[in-house]
Order: C-alpha cells, then structure tokens, then sequence
C-alpha cells in the first residue's frame, strides 16, 4: 500500500468509527480531550494503546471491569468485574467522581473528578475510542488533529536540514542559535536567582492550582500518595531511622522547586503551567512547609531571593576519600585477617522481599528515586 | 575446606582438579542425572533427535536476530516496590548470566524519569549555550562530522546497592549490583563540541539536558567536560536503544550514571553549578549527623561474585567449582581482586581475564576444586590508585545507614551444602 493509499484509509476508518461512536450525551470530546491529559500519565487510548501503569481504555464502553488481559489489577477491581460490573456512561461517572469509593480497594491513585462538565467531556472524549458507547448528534474532533499532526510533522521533517555549515569555529559545523531558540530552552533557574521570569503568584492562588495538578500524586498537604514522593513535612528528621526529606525538611533551595515544577510538572504534563502558576505552586509548598504562614504571601521574582530554605547550611562536599578505609590505602589483610568465628548476623531470605520469590507484594526498605 | 586453586600453576591444578572429580566416581550428587552416562547410552547421542533430521529456519527468519528461545530467563527484572510507578523507575541487569564484560543492549539496565522518549533523529537537535562566543543547535548529521572515537566504559547508578544499606534485602546480584552496565561507546569528544562553540573564560560548569518529559539536567564540572566526557550515539556498535537515549546521550566515565543525560538536546555553560532537583533533593548522601555530600559523582571501586549468586546456584555438585565475577571503578582499571571463601578470613587474588579498561568492567575468576561444604563469599576489588573496597560495617561507620546511594561495601554469599546461595552478612 503507498503511503497516500495509507493514509487515507486510515483517516476515514477514524472518520468512520467516530461517526459509529459519536459522543456521550453532552460532552465536548475535543474538550475531553484535555481533560485526559490528566489520566495520561496511567492510561493510554486510541491507536495501539497499551497497558501502562493503568490498563488502555480502547473499547471502555461495555467492557467488564477488570476484564483486560495482562493488566494486573487490584483484587477489588477483579471482585467488582465478577460481580457484573461493566463500564457505561453511569457507572464510569460514578467511578471517576470518586473512584475509592466506589470501588473500595482500587489501585487507581487519582482522586477524582470534581467538575461536572470535565466528566462530560472526557466520557465523550473516551466514547470516541469505544464501538459500544452510546451515539448523540455531536461531532468527535479528536480524529483530523491526529492525521492533521502527522501530515504537518512530515513537513517539517522534509524541510529540515539535515547537516549545517558556517564561518568559523574549528570545524565550522553546526549553526548559530536563534535567541528564540536559546529562549524556548533554555528555562534553568540558579540558586542566585538566575532564569527566575518575571512573574508572581500568591499562597492563595497556588491551593486550587496544586489540589488540581499536584495532589493526586503528592496529597492535599504534601504527605505523599503511595510512594509517590512527601513534599512537606519532615522537620528534624534527618538523623532518624526513617529521615523525611521533603522540601522543607531537606531541599537547600529554593530554585530548585521553582524550576524542577517548570521543567518536569505535572508528571505526564511538562510545561503546561504557566509561569505565574509555578510561582503560585512554589509559594504554596513554602506554605505547606510552615516557611509561610500567610495565604496572602505573593511569590515574585522580586523578592524570590529573600526566601531561605532551613537545611541550607547542611551541605557539605564530598569527602568520601577522607574515610579511614580510602585514606590509608594499605594492602589489605590477606591471612588470618579475622580472630573471632566468623557468623552470619543477617539474611535476605528472611525479609523475603525479592521479586518472583513469592514476596512481591512486601515492600522492603530504602527507594532509589 | 575447599581449597582455593594455587594461580602460578594452572595446568597443574587442572590436573588435580579431574583427578579428584574421578576419585569421587559416579557418586557425584544425586539428581544431576541430564548427562549422566548409563548402560546404552545418553539417548542425545544413541537416538537422532528432531534437530539432526529436519530443516531449521532460512536466513531472515529473523532480520533483526534473537536469543534461543532457551535464554528466556535472560532479562530485566524490576523490583515494584521500589518506586511508585514504572514510568519513573528503574529495572536490573541480569549480571548473574553474563560473561565477559560487555553487557548485550538489550540487557543493559533502564531508568527513567518521565518514560523513554521515543525521538525521529530527525527532530532532534543538540544546543550549545550559556557562556560560549556561538551559541550553536547541531543536527544529528552535523555531530557525525565531527571526529569520533570508541571507549568502552560502565555506566553504574548511584543507587546500585541502595536497597542493602541497612543489611541483605534482596536474593540475587541482579538485585543488589544489577544497575550496572559496560558497552561500548562510538561518539564525539564533549571537549571538541565545545571548542566549536569557543567556551569564555569564566565557563566552570556545563549543564546538560535531556528532551524527554523530566528534562532531567545535572551540573557538570568543566573540568570532567574536557576531560573524557563524550556525546554518543552508538552502543555496541548499533544506534543507542530507546531507553538508552536514542539518538544521543552524555558519557562521563566513571561517574553516577545520573549525569549521563539521555536525549540530550541542550549544554549550557554556565560559571556556577545550577544545584538542581537531582543534584540536592536526590543523589546526595545524607549522613548520620544530618549533614549531606554533595556531588559526590565518582564511583568507587567494587565487585560482585556473579555464579554462583542466589539467582545462579551451584547445581553440579562437588568438584570443579568457577567463580565468576565482576570488578569496576571510577577511578580508572582494576589492579587486583581478591576472592575469600571462608567470609574474609583468607583471600587468594583471583584472575583478571580480558580486557582491563580504564572505568570498565573487568571479569575475574577463581577456579577451586569445592568439597562441598559451606561456603561464605567474598571479593574485594582494588584500582589502579590504590583504593580497594571497603566492607559494609566500614561504610555504615563512616556514613550511617541513610546514605541510599555509593553503597560500594564488600558483598557476602552464602554457599549452603546443596549448592543454594543466599545474600547475607558477616559479623
């Protein structure tokens, strides 16, 4: 089949299957489809999807939970497809208001939808997806994008070059960087407030924009969801068996939360916020770690530098060679090196946390992230 | 107990080593019957088997070739409750089945912060800025101008080990030494990128960038950057795997496998380090006094016994007996690598085989005829510097038990009669 041929098959089979599918009774699906940005970090749909860390959601519509194949569900999504749960416009609705609770025992982190037109929306967005959703009169529009982006990435893909050459340098390849280039990249912020934008957000401004994109993974108060990691709390800690190092706790600063927010969240949806909401977000946290008391406290690049977070002054450098072991570099003992019996004083087979040894589902200590 | 193999007479020992397997007759162990000789013979031999007779597949039955559909234990493996989600996760290189010191690509370990970028090379650009007379954009094209060079090198994360600081956790050095891999390099002098953009004077630091969703970003000394780092595209001499960073990564030999930004777009150059989220909330080794290292990035030196392992037990019985393992530093090659049997009372220096490359894996062995008792084992690697690895109790004393990552300590097996390995400790 030639690429044309291809591609315009593949255009109306979408055209078609939409047209099959429709929408879910009022929602926008192009508006769901924003919406899903949400649920993407977990789930993918549409062509090819697979299970990630949620199972792929093609075919929702009349699919009995628990039903997909290689997907490991919890046990109460199992339970609840056994007892004849089968995913339509009800009780999908019903699950993602607040899918604890109605399916108690559910592995799905996310919280919840609160506004009624986002579930709309998305249910008509994921009808899409689905041959058995129910029909209505209004369009779906998530199919021409796909095959408009393609088309337009093929452009762009002919138009480049594919090697430059310029004056000077030693060997004169490459090109220069356009400011707007070096600009669309470059967002890194230093501790002495280089990069910071101009901008500014308020404690009370960062609450809705952190319940809406941060608490699902991190908790309402930055406690952690799962092992998803605490981002407040932990004061005095750090010489505990168990040291919390949060924001607060640990973090020297606080640069490093305005551009790690910019460059690398919300997980699953990099660079969507604005720059003022990542001020907003970071005086939020300062909020949540008791740096701020004030709701009203408005963030700016004017007085970030002002902000000092505790544990500042704990960071030390590396002095690992300064360790008796490293710094005597003696030959080491080859005979008789130990006078007492030798015993064994610990053993992995008794925590039983290694995985396929039947102790998958134990945690052990200590996270690598 | 077993006595270890004298290394000034190997033909010698060999001798012996059959002699004594002879002496123990047939009675070998029970249950190793496989190849085991009986009265009308080993039915592989006396009866023609499917594979003597018919046709096997043609070329291109499979273009891009596979391992024996017998290696299919052969793989990654993770450990779920390590993190929260396997998009931000790591998994393990199954050290235990391999030989020699190059890892297979397709075994070499993954970790990931916002999934594996899937990049046309194409679109991808490289980006020079900060501190430079020309801020540059390269095309993957541009960047295979340029002169190139091959290294070999391991590529081990922070963490390796992380999981056993406060004592055995995990059965198996997939587990506690498998995010470790050694491939080798083709790419271009991070110093000769560099020099094209012509670095100002006061540019102390360079910051790589990946494109992928974490936009994962470390600081870079200036002095590594025109050292030995280089930007690569090839790893065993094919493009880099996806999780690897298809099309371009950051090498810098001998340091935490972090600073090796995958789907690196961007190097900027900068006169201060930037002190971001992977080099202060992450990859600093917090102390028992609540004070924490930072850039901490060279490896130390290590090793790990791969067979027998927990994942590789002895399954032949008494008898010739190779122990088999892996030695590496930041620092540069390993000289020597010492192998106990008896949990570090005695040491016998084992034998280096292959290539000895600077900030690479070596292979060692210690060939030993095992009477089968119990054994605890033990290496201990030592670099060309002079620093060797020190145990686990050393660490702990130093550091505490909150460190998570350099956990370099001298490893433990636990060889039971049966030929069963365990991960424990030593007092």
């Amino acid at each position: 089949m030639s690429k044309l041929v291809k591609s315009l098959a593949l255009t109306s089979a979408l055209v078609a299957s939409a047209m099959v599918a429709g929408s879910a009774s009022a929602g926008d699906a192009a508006k769901g489809e924003k919406v899903f940005k949400k649920c993407k970090a977990c789930h993918a749909v549409g062509d090819g999807a697979k299970n990630k860390v949620g199972p792929q959601l093609n075919e929702i519509y009349g699919r009995a939970a628990g039903s997909i194949e290689g997907y490991k569900y919890s046990k109460a999504m199992i339970a609840a497809g056994t007892d004849g749960l089968v995913w339509d416009e009800d009780s999908l609705t019903q699950y993602l208001k607040k899918p604890k609770d109605f399916v108690k025992g559910t592995k799905m982190a996310f919280a919840g939808l609160r506004k009624d037109a986002d579930m709309e929306n998305i249910l008509a967005y994921l009808a899409t997806f689905s041959s058995a959703a129910p029909s209505s009169g209004s369009d779906s529009s998530s199919a021409e994008p796909t095959a408009e982006k393609e088309a337009l990435q093929t452009a762009a893909a002919t138009s480049a070059p594919t090697s430059n050459t310029r004056e000077g340098g030693v060997f004169g390849l490459g090109r220069k960087a356009t400011d707007a280039e070096v600009a669309a990249w470059d967002i890194d912020i230093r501790p002495d407030g280089q990069g910071l934008p101009v901008g500014s957000g308020s404690v009370a401004d960062g609450e809705p924009i952190y319940t809406d994109n941060c608490a699902v993974c991190h908790g309402d108060f930055g406690e952690g969801v799962g092992r998803w990691p605490i981002l407040a709390g932990g004061h005095d800690t750090l010489t505990d068996d168990r040291p919390e190092k949060t924001i607060g706790s640990y973090w020297p600063y606080l640069s490093t939360v305005y551009d790690y927010v910019r460059r690398a969240m919300p997980f699953g949806n990099a660079r969507s916020l604005s720059d003022d909401d990542v001020y907003a977000i970071t005086a939020y946290l300062l909020y949540l770690n008791d740096i701020v008391d004030d709701e009203e406290f408005v963030l700016s690049n004017e007085n970030f530098l002002e902000v000092r977070l505790p544990n500042e002054e704990n960071f030390i450098p590396d002095a690992r060679y300064e360790e008796p072991h490293y710094a005597e570099k003696s030959e080491p003992c080859m005979k008789d090196c130990k006078a007492d019996p030798i015993e064994i004083t610990m053993r992995a087979a008794i925590l039983d946390v290694t995985p396929e040894d039947g102790g998958d589902d134990s945690a052990g200590v200590g996270a690598v992230d | 107990m077993t006595e270890t193999k004298d290394k000034g007479s190997p033909s010698l020992s060999r001798r012996s080593l059959l002699k004594a397997g002879l002496a123990t007759g047939g009675a070998a162990v029970a249950g190793v019957t496989a190849t085991g000789a009986r009265a009308e013979g080993d039915p592989v031999i006396t009866e023609i088997q499917d594979w003597n007779r018919y046709l096997g597949d043609g070329v291109d039955a499979a273009p891009y070739g596979l391992p024996s559909e017998f290696e299919s234990e052969v793989v990654r493996r993770n450990v779920p409750w390590l993190t929260a989600d396997a998009v931000a996760s790591i998994n393990f290189t199954p050290l235990h089945e391999l030989d020699g010191i190059i890892t297979p690509n397709g075994l070499c370990f993954e970790r990931h912060h916002g999934g594996v970028a899937q990049i046309r090379p194409q679109d991808h650009r490289l980006m020079i800025n900060g501190l430079v007379d020309t801020p540059l954009v390269f095309t993957m094209d541009d960047l295979k101008r340029f002169p190139r060079e091959n290294h070999v090198y391991f590529l081990e994360c922070a963490a390796n080990g992380g999981m056993e600081w406060r004592g055995s956790q995990l059965n198996g050095c997939q587990f506690t030494h498998g995010m470790v891999h050694n491939v080798m390099y083709t790419g271009v002098k991070l110093k000769t990128l560099l020099e094209e953009a012509g670095v100002k004077t006061n540019g102390k630091w360079v910051l790589p960038e990946g494109a992928d969703a974490s936009h994962m970003t470390r600081s870079v000394p200036m002095e590594k950057a025109l050292d030995d780092c280089l930007v690569a595209w090839k790893m065993n001499g094919e493009a880099l795997r996806p999780e690897q960073g298809y099309p371009l990564r950051l090498v810098v030999p001998g340091w935490e496998g972090n600073m090796w930004v995958k789907w690196l777009r961007r190097l900027e150059v900068g006169d201060q380090p930037w002190h971001h989220r992977e080099e202060t909330s992450k990859y600093t080794d917090l102390l028992d006094t609540g004070k924490a290292r930072r850039f901490t990035w060279v490896m130390d030196p290590k090793s790990v016994i791969t067979s027998p392992s927990p994942q590789m037990p002895i399954s032949h019985g008494k008898g010739p007996l190779v122990i088999s393992g892996l030695a590496w530093s930041g620092n540069g090659r390993i000289k020597r690598v010492d192998v106990s049997i008896d949990g570090g009372r005695n040491w016998t220096t084992a034998r280096i085989d292959g290539l000895s490359l600077s900030k690479s894996l070596h292979r060692f062995y210690l060939d030993i005829d095992w009477d089968g008792s119990e054994l605890l084992l033990q290496s201990r690697a030592m670099d060309e510097h002079g620093f060797y690895q020190p145990t686990k109790n050393e660490l702990r004393a130093a550091r505490g038990e909150n460190s998570i990552y350099h956990n370099n300590g001298i490893q433990t097996w636990y060889v039971q009669k049966d030929g069963t390995v365990e991960n424990v400790e030593v007092g």
